[in-house]
This record gives C-alpha cells, structure tokens and sequence, in this order.
C-alpha cells in the first residue's frame, strides 16, 4: 500500500477503513473473468449450482463420483461461477463542478477514489470517466490492488473542462450518451455529478435506465449552493455560460432559494427512485470517509 | 412668534438642505450597479426569480426599504430643524438673570404632582434653558438668607442645567435685596472715570438683562432699589389653596410667679381658611414629656404652656401632630427646638471696695434669674489668676466701682466714678471733677435707661464721661455728659461718671449721689445687666437657619467640634479663645458644640417665621374673591406684575423628532447589516 500512501485523495485511514469494504450490487451480471463475484455463469467454485447428465465434452473433473457411484450414471455437479463486476465511475468535470471548498470536483474526486479503491481491492473492474470524454476516448480499465496508483494518476489528471469558442460546455445529457455507447458493458455505474444543467438531468438519467446498469446517483452539492451567504444588490454570472441572473438578497430571497433547492432535490430524488436509481445527496463539508461508511452503506453501493 | 413652525435655516442652508434628497435618489441608482458575483449556476437562481416575479411589487419596495429609510430620516431631521412648537411665548432679549428663590417656604408641596415648588421652578428655568439661542446668555442666581450666584454669564446650556441641578432647598427666609443687588451688579456695570479726563465710560456696553424671578412672592417690597438696565418679571410659584400649620415659637423661660420653675412655650400658628386640631408634643431628647391638644382658629395662632418641673438639661423638641385629613404643604415647620438650661447663663463680676446699696441693688431676684453676681475685692484685680479669666470672656460684664484695671478685660465693663484705661476715653474726660451737676436729658430710649426717671438724681461731684467716637452720651447734665457707652471690639464701655459711695479725703465713706434712694436706682442696675448679660444668653439659644452663630465657650481649647443635627460633626478652629463663631446653620435642629466629648454648649436653630411658614402666594386684595390673581412685586417704585403661574413655555417637538430620526438611522444600519434576514 505504499504507493498510495501520499496521495491527498486517498488518505491512510480512510485507506484501512476502505480495505474491510466490498462494492455490492443488488443486479447479478456477468462478467468477463474469473473474479470474486458471484455470476450467472456456472463454473468453479465452492457454491453449489445444480446437477446435469454429463455430456461428452464435459470437463472430467466436474463428474460427481459419489453419484456415479450410487447411480451408476454419470451426473456433473455444477457450482457458481464467481466472477468480476464492473465498476464504473462517471465523473462531472464541468466547470459548475470547480467551485466549493474544497471544490466540488475534488470532492468528486475523492469520492471515485475511494469507491475505486474499494472495487480494485476485490478485484473488481474499475473504469474511470469524464463526461467530458468524447465517444472515443476510453477511460483505463483498472483491475487488482496493483491499479491503485494508475487510477490516482488517472483521477489527477481530471481537470475542469475548459470552455473555448467553438466546444461549449458539454450537456449533462450528451457526457451521459457517449458513455453508454463506450461501455456496452453491465455493471455499476456510479454518477457524480451536481445535476446542474439547463436542459435538465432527466434525459441523461433516462440513458441508464435503458442501459441496464446498477446505478448510483451522488448528487455532490457545495456548501455555498445549500446555504447561499450572499448580500446585497448582486449580479450572478453563470460560470458555465456567462448568464446573469440579477438578485437583490433578503430573507424572502433566501427563503425562496431554499424552497427551491429542495424542490429540485426531492425532485431528483424521486425521478431516482421511480426508476431504480440510487440517489445519494453529498455535501461538499462532508468527509468522504463518512459518506462512504454510513451513506454509501446504508444505501448499499458498500458492504 | 407663536407660529408652529420657527425657522433656523437661512434660504441657502435650504437649498443646500433641500438637494440632500435628490442626491439620495441619485445615489441610491447608481448604486444599482449590481456587484458581479460568479457562482456554480445560475439554475437554481433563474428558478427563485421567476417565482417572485409574481409579487413583485411589495418586492420591489422591499428592495427600496433603504431608500425609504433614508429619505424618512431626511423628513425628520428637516422637520426639525424647523422646529415645530406650540402654545408658548419665546425668549426675547439677550441676557437673563433667573432668580431663584430656595428659601424655606420654597420646600412647600402645594404643587399638583406633590413636587416641591423649587423643584417645579427648576423645572420651567430648564425649559428656559432649553429655549435660549446660541448667542443669549443666562446666570442663576439663588436667594434665600443670602444670594448666590450658582452659575454666571454662560451661553453654555449644559452649565447651566448642571448649575440647576445643584440647587439644594435650604431653610432659610426669603431676602430678595441682595440677589437684586447681585444681578444689579451684573447687568450694570459700574460707571468707570477715565484718569485723564473726567469723562466717565461705561465698561460694557449697557444692555437690557431680562430679570426673571421665580418665588412664591412672601417677602415685603423693596424700596430703594433701582433696577436699572433689569427688566423683571415675576413668575410666582405655588397657590392659593397651600394649607400649612406651622410652630413659630418656642421657647424656654421661668414661670413669673416661681422663678425657680421653668416652662415651655409652643405657638402654632395655622396658615389656612378652617379651624384646626394639632397635637404638640413636646420631647426632651427623645422622651416624650408632654403633649397638648391646640385648636387654632383660621388664619390664627394659639399657644400651649409646658411646665418642666423636676427636668434636666437637654434638647427640647416640639412636634406638630397634624390630623391625617389635613393637608399640611410645608413639613419644615412643624417641628421646632430649644434648648432647657437649668443655670442662668450671665455671668457678671463686680469689682468694688464695698458698696451696699450696689450689692443690694444687684441681689434683686430678678436680676438673679438673668445672670450669677460674683463680688470681688479690688486687690484681686492684681492677680494673674484673675487676669487670665478677664482674658477668657468668662464673664459678660464687669463693674468697675471705684477701681481701674490695669488692662481692659475681654467682657462688657461698666465704670463707676472711675474713666477706663484706655487713650480714647482718658483723652476725651478731664482729669479733675465738676460739681453739683444737674442732670437735664437722657436718652430715653436706650435700652440702658429704659423707663427710668431720673430727673429728681442730685449729685455731688462727678467726672464728665465723654464718650470717644463712635460712643453714645446717655445722660447729659448742666456741666457735661454723665453716662456714656461707646463700642469696644464686639464689647461695650459704659461709664458711669459718678461715684454712688465716695470716700472723702479722710477715708470715710459717704454719699456721692442720693440716688440710691429713688426707684430709679435698682431699675437701672436691672437695665445694666438685662442689656450686657441677660439679653445675650437669650438670644444665644435660638438663632435663625443660615446666618452666623457667636457662642461663648469657656475654657482655652482652640478647637471645638460641633455636631449637626443629621449626626455630622465638624473640627470648628476658634478665632479667639472663648468664642465660637460658626455659620453652617443650614439645618433645623439642635447643634451640639463639643470639647474633647463632652457637649460644652448646645444651640438650636428654628425656623420660626411668620412670612416663610405662610405659604398661600399673596393675593391682590381689590379683586374679587373669585378671581385671585397673585399681588405684584413691588421693587423700588415699580410694580412687577406677576406672569399667570401656568404660563407655558414654548413646546418644541424637535427633539423628539431628532430622536427619531436617530431611529430610523439605527434601523437603517440594522437592516443594512442583516439585510438577509429581513
């Protein structure tokens, strides 16, 4: 574990805290090499599956003496096979996302590691993106504890997307599509995102539904967008698209702010759950360590 | 000048003033320019706007809540800067002296809210305070005993009410002379001569100095008094109803009958249209010995009589029970104090080589109740033992018969047939005596000769007294004065020229006059001690609030402590030996002078007067019952009518306006900083 030892996003104690977790997924897929994970695939291991007539070509080795013994036929036991899970983590790396303290996008950062971490440890397949990323460009994929210290580089290298005349800030919904059409595979998919987009979030959401992946929503929202301390006559400007929005702060203001990000909380909360989404609300003020050891447990992303 | 609004602002200052909102408005728009804040997105903020888009009204004058504040306070300071009042006169003049008076009368609680009358005539020279101009000038001038210049000339209000607040009541009588005196002084500057020419300047520019009088008018009118650049006005406090029942006597004296039996003496005076019922109750320290039930009638005094046989020493306190349904104005005056002396207080010394008829004269009863008689040998004149209690004001007089002191002694002397030692009197008298003068006047009306007759006196020789200046000549005869007095430091010479036993050349004693034979002769020696030693030790026991106090001490202490009444005592240093001159008699009640712990002397100082303790403001006497108005003051020749007690002040609202102005200010500032939250 020395190799991780001085990264700023994956600290000692969470490191050990991390090491007794295991991702969970409440879907079975099937993977695509012998891992840890219980698959649809019979195959070798200990779990018990069923019993079949042995046909020729089968593996000798399967046969159930003690039944051949008894029955005079020839039966194959059958068990489980484990395999490994796909774990992708589709991170938000728009400009809205570099704001907080720490900035949201680290926060997103930290939150990857750590779930990453968690997967590599159980030999899991761990897969790292951006919504940034275009259809073509593909994310490491990352498998054993030995992949810790490429995915760290791989999550420094993130930077918030830089927005230049001709490529505008890229929609919540486009980063959505063009990962699904990278990654046929199933598995789960872990969002991080602060769902600020314009055009909504319910299309880009919907891309998973009809992806058939086990996915997480962590809704990362910065101290300052929860509890807005702002004063006086004020011109907002939108960092993404430079609108302005002009406010004079009062309390009804503030009131009304409120209500409205509760709205649009219990809003995404609900399209979550009608669709079989997790969705998880984080505060860029709470550790990682505690969102992944109470939150993340409790909603069972981790065991 | 009784308009509601008053103007303070030249057109100028209101133009100026009246830009201060149009600024505002100014200010407040260009300060719309909203302060650019970037932020993650503005989602969620588009989504709030539209939202309150729908009340946008109230929204909007939220917005301006600061505006409104501002232009708010603008309004309230404008409005008071124009002053707004009501029902008043102004001030109009310069300088004004306020005359206060804080004589004992002043303590009276005849007001509507119980307040003391000094208390409601602080009240309105405050809110003349209050309404002086930046350039008027003001003095406060308090008169009771006597005049005291509390604050002068100040423009400075805050002194002034500072000075105003000081002012204590006090117990002394009304003497509104010299306060007029002392503002006379202030307002008219002497003439000043100019060395070189004779043409005289004044000092200051000469100017009406308004002369404002508050008092509730118990004091006689002032004659000969000129008031000059002073224009008074008399602003009487207090009213008619005042009801008050006052002691204003009490005293200590022997019953007439039996010398040997001393009685008390309470008059109660009632200052009110019904008949009252007091109880006195007369208490020597703190027992109570005796009380009385006194009716007295409207308007009227009654008296009781307390026999004190068989009791010591000691304060005597007298104490007005008054009836709870009576509504007594003054409190001051219902208690009074004397002092009860067993041993008569004169001491008198007579120096003679023998003289019967002297002695006998002097032996008289009455003459015993004034004073003690000590009778001494000439030859004693020599000791040292005797030169120092001559020194020490032991004795209130001396009689010299027939024999000189070698130095005057600190007393009262009186010298038969003999000229004292001293250069006046030896340069005035010739040496050798006249015969057979006859006596043609006397001055009747000396209390030394009071009712004597004393033409049918033969005398056979006699030295002319004539009195050095400042003297008196008491009888004069056909060959010169007889009887003089003249002043000697705070004692008096009296100088009786003639001898009543003469010793004839052979040493035989005979009959200088036959005198002694007419009921003259113990008459005047009556007179003579009444006058040096009786009188004195009466007018020692009571004394008046405020004014200075001479009491003989014997003894050679240098330093006597006095107790006041409240219980505070005072290191008093004696000027000279044997007598204390003292003059913190601000309080009623009984003083106790002390040497080393023991109470050497006690005094008591009352009240006791008729002007003070009847507190009804005087009123017209031609007018009509039903309409009182309160008798003017007369000052010099000139009639000071008295202003309508109630007359009010100008009322004026800017404070309160200013005040709120400042409120609004602070609620500005609030909103300002927790604008958030509101």
């Amino acid at each position: 574990m020395s190799t991780t030892n001085t990264s700023k996003l994956l600290t000692p104690e969470l490191l050990s805290q991390l090491e007794r977790l295991e991702l969970v997924t409440r879907k079975v897929f099937r993977g695509r090499m012998k891992g840890e994970r219980r698959s649809k695939r019979k195959g070798q291991s200990v779990e018990f599956a069923d019993f079949r007539n042995y046909v020729a070509g089968d593996d000798l080795r399967l046969l159930d003496w003690n039944l051949y013994a008894r029955l005079d036929k020839l039966i194959i036991k059958l068990f489980l096979e484990e395999e490994d899970l796909h774990f992708y983590t589709l991170i938000d790396s728009s400009l809205s996302m570099d704001f907080g303290s720490p900035t949201k996008l680290e926060y997103a950062k930290q939150l990857a590691a750590a779930l990453g971490f968690v997967g590599l440890i159980r030999t899991d397949r761990v897969r790292i993106e951006t919504l940034s990323q275009g259809v073509g460009e593909r994310g490491p994929i990352l498998r054993g504890r030995h992949s810790v210290w490429r995915m760290l580089e791989h999550l420094n290298a993130i930077q918030p997307d830089t927005i230049t005349a001709e490529k505008g800030p890229t929609p919540l919904a486009e980063g959505v599509k063009n990962f699904c059409l990278r990654n046929a595979g199933k598995g789960i998919v872990v969002l991080i995102s602060d769902l600020m987009d314009k055009a909504g979030y319910e299309q880009a959401l919907r891309y998973f539904v009809s992806h058939q992946v086990d996915c997480f929503v962590i809704h990362v929202l910065s101290q300052e967008e929860l509890e807005p301390d702002v004063q006086g006559d004020l011109k907002l400007v939108d960092c993404e698209d430079q609108d302005e929005a002009e406010i004079t702060a009062s309390a009804p203001l503030i009131n009304r702010y409120k209500q409205t990000l509760n709205a649009f909380v219990a809003g995404a909360q609900e399209f979550c759950t009608k669709r079989g989404m997790h969705y998880i609300l984080a505060n860029n003020q709470m550790p990682v360590q505690e969102l992944v050891a109470q939150h993340l447990r409790r909603r069972g992303l981790v065991r | 000048m009784d308009s509601l609004f008053r103007n303070t602002l030249s057109p100028v200052s209101w133009i100026l003033l009246g830009m201060i909102p149009p600024a505002i408005f100014a200010l407040y728009f260009l300060k719309l320019k909203r302060q650019p804040l970037e932020v993650p997105s503005t989602y969620l903020w588009h989504r709030v706007l539209e939202d309150l888009h729908v009340n946008s009204l109230w929204q909007r004058l939220r917005k301006s809540l600061l505006l409104l504040l501002q232009l708010l306070m603008v309004a309230l300071a404008m409005l008071a800067l124009l002053r707004p009042g009501w029902q008043g006169q102004s001030l109009e003049g310069q300088q004004f002296i306020f005359l206060l008076d804080n004589s004992a009368s002043m303590s009276a609680t005849d007001t509507q809210s119980e307040a003391k009358r000094l208390d409601v005539a602080k009240g309105r020279i405050a809110a003349l305070i209050d309404q002086l101009e930046s350039d008027m000038s003001a003095m406060i001038i308090t008169f009771a005993e006597q005049p005291d210049v509390v604050q002068e000339f100040t423009n400075n209000k805050r002194l002034l009410r500072e000075a105003l607040e000081r002012i204590e009541p006090s117990a002394g009588q009304t003497a509104l002379r010299g306060a007029l005196e002392l503002a006379d002084g202030f307002a008219n500057p002497d003439r000043v001569m100019n060395e070189e020419g004779d043409q005289s300047f004044e000092v200051t520019e000469q100017q009406d100095v308004e002369l404002y009088i508050f008092s509730d008018g118990r004091f006689p009118s002032i004659e000969d008094f000129s008031l000059g650049n002073l224009r008074p006005q008399f602003l009487p406090i207090g009213s008619f109803a005042a009801q008050n029942l006052a002691i204003t006597a009490f005293n200590t004296r022997r019953n007439e009958e039996r010398p040997e039996l001393q009685q008390a003496f309470v008059q109660v005076a009632n200052f009110s249209e019904q008949e009252q019922k007091a109880i006195v109750e007369l208490t020597l320290d703190k027992r109570l010995l005796d009380a009385a039930e006194l009716t007295i009638p409207p308007n009227g005094i009654a008296s009781a009589t307390f026999n004190l046989a068989g009791e010591n020493e000691g304060a005597l306190r007298a104490q007005l029970d008054i009836p709870a349904e009576f509504k007594d104005c003054l409190a001051l005056d219902n208690e009074a104090y004397a002092i009860l002396n067993q041993r008569s207080d004169g001491q008198v010394l007579l120096v003679t080589p023998g003289n019967t008829t002297l002695q006998a004269a002097l032996a008289t009863e009455r003459v015993n109740r004034l004073a003690k008689i000590e009778t001494v040998n000439p030859d004693v004149l020599k000791t040292a033992e005797f030169l120092a209690k001559a020194q020490t004001e032991l004795y209130d007089l001396i009689i010299y018969d027939q024999c000189v002191p070698r130095m005057m002694p600190q007393a009262n002397t009186l010298f038969v047939g003999r000229m004292p030692p001293l250069p006046d009197w030896q340069q005035q008298a010739r040496a050798e005596p006249v015969d057979a003068p006859q006596i043609i006047d006397w001055v009747r009306g000396h209390p030394l000769l009071n009712l004597l007759e004393l033409g049918n006196v033969q005398i056979a020789d006699s030295l002319l007294a004539r009195p050095p200046l400042g003297g008196r000549m008491l009888i004069d005869s056909t060959q010169g004065p007889l009887f003089a007095i003249a002043p000697r430091d705070r004692y008096e010479d009296a100088v009786l020229g003639f001898e009543i036993v003469g010793t004839e050349a052979d040493g035989s004693r005979t009959f200088n006059t036959d005198w002694p034979r007419k009921h003259s002769f113990p008459g005047f020696w009556l007179n003579v001690i009444e006058y040096f030693a009786g009188g004195q030790s009466a007018s020692l026991v009571h004394n008046r609030p405020d004014r200075m106090m001479e009491i003989r001490v014997d003894g050679q202490a240098s330093n006597l402590e006095v107790e006041m009444p409240d219980g505070t005592r005072q290191l008093v240093a004696l000027e000279q030996p044997g007598r204390l001159s003292y003059h913190e008699t601000g309080q009623l009640g009984v003083y106790q002078v002390r040497e080393a712990g023991q109470v050497k002397k006690r005094f008591a100082v009352n009240l006791f007067g008729r002007e003070e303790s009847d507190i009804r403001l005087r009123a017209r006497q031609e007018t009509e019952k039903s309409l009182k108005t309160v008798d003017s003051l007369s000052i010099g020749y000139i009639d000071v009518a008295a202003q309508s007690p109630t007359a009010a002040v100008r009322r004026e609202l800017w404070k309160p306006l200013l005040a709120g102005a400042l409120v609004v200010l602070m609620i500005e500032w609030y909103i300002y900083n927790r604008r958030v939250y509101i």
